[in-house]
């Protein structure tokens, strides 16, 4: 059994065909292929290790079924996330404004998780101009809004997708080595159990 | 989110001292405020009441099941059956017989509350010592294992075994409260083996494994789909939705897995047995693991029909299909038992956890599944999920003799006797040939002989007159002096 151990949990969150298996396969392969794969066994799940500021940290990296039938379960997948790819296309503009959802519900279930907007498929912009389905500025004014970061990415041409991680896994470095060093003060023994418990299927 | 912010306490406030009940004694918020006595007695009135409606539920459900299943063989009679469907049919019918069992064991141990609650507290001799066979051999590697790890390893088993002494005075506390305990054991543990003892997370992680396999091959009786939870009824919910929705087809969730291809459909098979596997495993990262295995079958299987890796979609969509073509014994009482007592780091980030969570997700979708979900209309969904009809009974045409493994092997066998039947009868024509030529060759002898017989006549010929004796001849002999006599000579 491949038990590795894993520091942090990343979800890809996002429409169908937005490209969230590509960036993955691109970031994590450092592939992009049209056509059928071969000799490779896809996994929706992968655990990358990385350095960061002399640390190794691994990244659980969760795709996720972004099809509308699954929209309803999409919460218990993010449960627990330490950080999370929002998604969208930039040649689509229906895409983005699923994000608006995804960004509510993360900030509303998951307090700890960091939020990271990534418009993929940057590439076809190249080609046309014209392709533009989000604009820039407004994303980013809305980036500012929910304080996440924002990337504009090609699986294609691996634009910006090292750069993506290695800012979520620098991120989680810095945020956790934050929080254990405020974490000192005490234990609130009248805390009761609530997020900490993995309770996806009670209802 | 560190560790450290999750611990929690009982806290207990000045208010919460005395019982609710006002009888004066001290008050418990583990009995919701009341003292011991008048929390039993408030325990057991809502305990007959809870045992009277999951009774009734049962009685209903296993009813509403006969009835259901009836109409559907009805239905299914009709028509020609393809062998997934007979598979289908077959696997329910096991199934069926395992909820009856256990369903009257349920009921049965529900009946005989207050002896049920003795004899969990003292359980039989030979139930124990069956039992313990196992759990003495998980205490054995356990105790073993913890030799590597010198000092800590003392400390570790003796904190079990403070935990497990606790556990067992906890049996009485709601499931949650337990699973709570255990969590807090988890997280004191590893918390413990880091700092004090300095232990490197790989060998931390190893630990709580072995830490986790110990204490739940002892707990597991206890705590897996207790009878105060409604474990047992969602399970035979779930089985029941499961069964209403035989006539889902592949097509239907858009499943990328060709089962016609024979790789394909082997690792369908083994998907499954894994799945169904899981509820024979007493620890919960025995557990992940079987869903673990089942998903990297899956992982094949879409690997071989499409030759590109699988997207998160795909696995899903696939797994829903396992989920449904298999299921599971007992799915909700061991996906709660996996999420109350796994150790959660394993299930918050690692990948059991995914695949864990994608499982919460297919139930979740199969319980949710409407219409809209397999693209069908309403008045279809509705009409599939009644059994008046069947989605393959509609539309004949696309029979194909390909479309199941069954029909193709009658073809394959009515192929191989239509060739048998042939040689067969070159043998017999052979066989008749060769009778001929043997008559020939008989008859063919007999004329030669005849011939034979006919050219060269038998003549008998008069016998020649007898030869005088040898030594007739001899007349002489008479003059012959006698022959010598032996003589005896005296002295």
């Amino acid at each position: 059994m491949s038990g590795q151990r894993v520091d942090a949990k990343v979800v890809m969150l996002g429409k169908e065909y937005v490209g969230k298996t590509s960036l993955v396969e691109r970031y994590v392969h450092n592939r992009f292929l049209v056509g059928p794969y071969q000799n490779t066994i896809g996994a929706a799940f992968v655990a990358k290790v990385m350095s960061v500021a002399g640390r190794t940290v691994t990244l659980g990296i969760w795709d996720t079924a972004g099809s509308e039938r699954y929209e309803a379960m999409s919460r218990i997948y993010y449960r627990g996330a330490k950080a999370a790819i929002v998604c969208y296309d930039l040649t689509d503009s229906s895409s983005f404004q699923q994000e608006n959802l995804w960004v509510h519900e993360l900030q509303n279930f998951e307090e700890h998780c960091r939020i990271y907007l990534c418009g993929t498929k940057s590439d076809l912009l190249d080609e046309d101009r014209r392709k533009r389905g989000v604009d820039f500025h407004d994303v980013q004014d809305y980036a500012d809004e929910i304080k996440a970061e924002l990337f504009e990415t090609s699986s294609k041409t691996g634009q910006n997708v090292d750069e993506l991680f290695q800012k979520v896994a620098e991120d989680y470095v810095h945020f956790t080595a934050f929080q254990v060093m405020t974490e000192e003060k005490g234990v609130d023994l009248s805390q009761k159990s609530g997020t900490y418990f993995y309770s996806c299927c009670h209802h | 989110m560190s560790l450290k912010s999750e611990r929690r306490g009982i806290h207990v406030d000045q208010s919460e001292l005395l019982c609710k009940k006002g009888c004066g004694y001290y008050g418990n918020p583990a009995w919701q405020g009341f003292c011991s006595k008048c929390w039993r007695e408030e325990y057991h009135k809502a305990r007959q009441k809870q045992i009277q409606e999951d009774w009734e539920l049962a009685e209903r459900l296993q009813r509403e099941e006969e009835e259901a299943y009836a109409s559907s063989q009805g239905t299914q009679g009709a028509q020609s059956l393809t062998f997934s469907k007979f598979e289908e049919k077959k696997t329910n019918e096991k199934s069926r017989k395992v909820t009856t069992v256990k369903k009257f064991f349920g009921a049965s141990s529900r009946a005989g509350t207050k002896k049920e609650v003795q004899e969990a507290k003292a359980p039989s001799p030979s139930i124990h010592r069956q039992a313990s066979i196992e759990t003495d051999r998980v205490s054995k590697e356990f105790i073993e294992f913890l030799k590597t790890y010198h000092k800590p390893g003392q400390e570790i088993y003796k904190q079990c075994k403070i935990f497990l002494d606790a556990m067992h005075h906890k049996r009485e506390l709601s499931i949650e409260e337990q699973s709570e305990c255990a969590q807090d054991f988890y997280q004191n543990v590893a918390e413990k083996l880091q700092i004090r003892w300095k232990v490197s997370p790989e060998k931390l992680e190893k630990a709580m494994d072995q830490i986790e396999k110990y204490i739940m091959t002892r707990l597991y009786k206890y705590v897996f789909c207790p009878e105060t939870t409604e474990d047992e009824k969602k399970d035979l919910a779930v089985q029941k939705r499961i069964r209403a929705l035989h006539w889902v087809t592949p097509q239907m969730l858009c499943v990328p897995v060709n089962e016609d291809i024979p790789e394909v459909s082997d690792m369908v098979v083994k998907a499954i047995t894994d799945i169904i596997e899981m509820d024979s495993k007493r620890v919960p990262h025995d557990k992940l693991a079987c869903i673990t295995k089942c998903s990297n079958h899956i992982f094949n299987a879409i690997k071989i029909t499409r030759n590109e890796p699988a997207s998160a979609d795909d696995f899903l969509q696939t797994l829903i299909y396992i989920v449904l073509k298999g299921n599971p014994p007992r799915l909700q009482s061991n996906i709660q038992y996996i999420t109350r007592f796994c150790n959660p780091s394993r299930l918050m980030s690692g990948e059991d956890g995914y695949y864990f969570t994608n499982l919460c997700c297919a139930v979740a979708f199969i319980e949710k599944l409407d219409a809209q979900s397999l693209n069908l209309s309403n008045e279809d969904f509705d009409r599939y999920m009644s059994g008046q009809t069947s989605p393959k009974k509609q539309e004949p045409e696309s029979w194909s003799p390909d479309v199941c493994i069954g029909v193709k092997q009658m073809y394959k066998n009515l192929d191989l006797l239509s060739q048998l039947n042939e040689r067969q009868e070159i043998i017999v024509s052979e066989a008749k040939k060769l009778e001929r030529d043997l008559i020939d060759w008989t008859d063919g002898i007999a004329k030669e002989v005849q011939d034979i017989v006919e050219k060269y006549p038998l003549e008998i010929k008069p016998k020649n007159p007898p030869l005088a004796a040898i030594d007739s001849e001899n007349v002489e002999n008479d003059r012959l002096p006698p022959p010598l006599q032996p003589q005896v000579y005296a002295g």
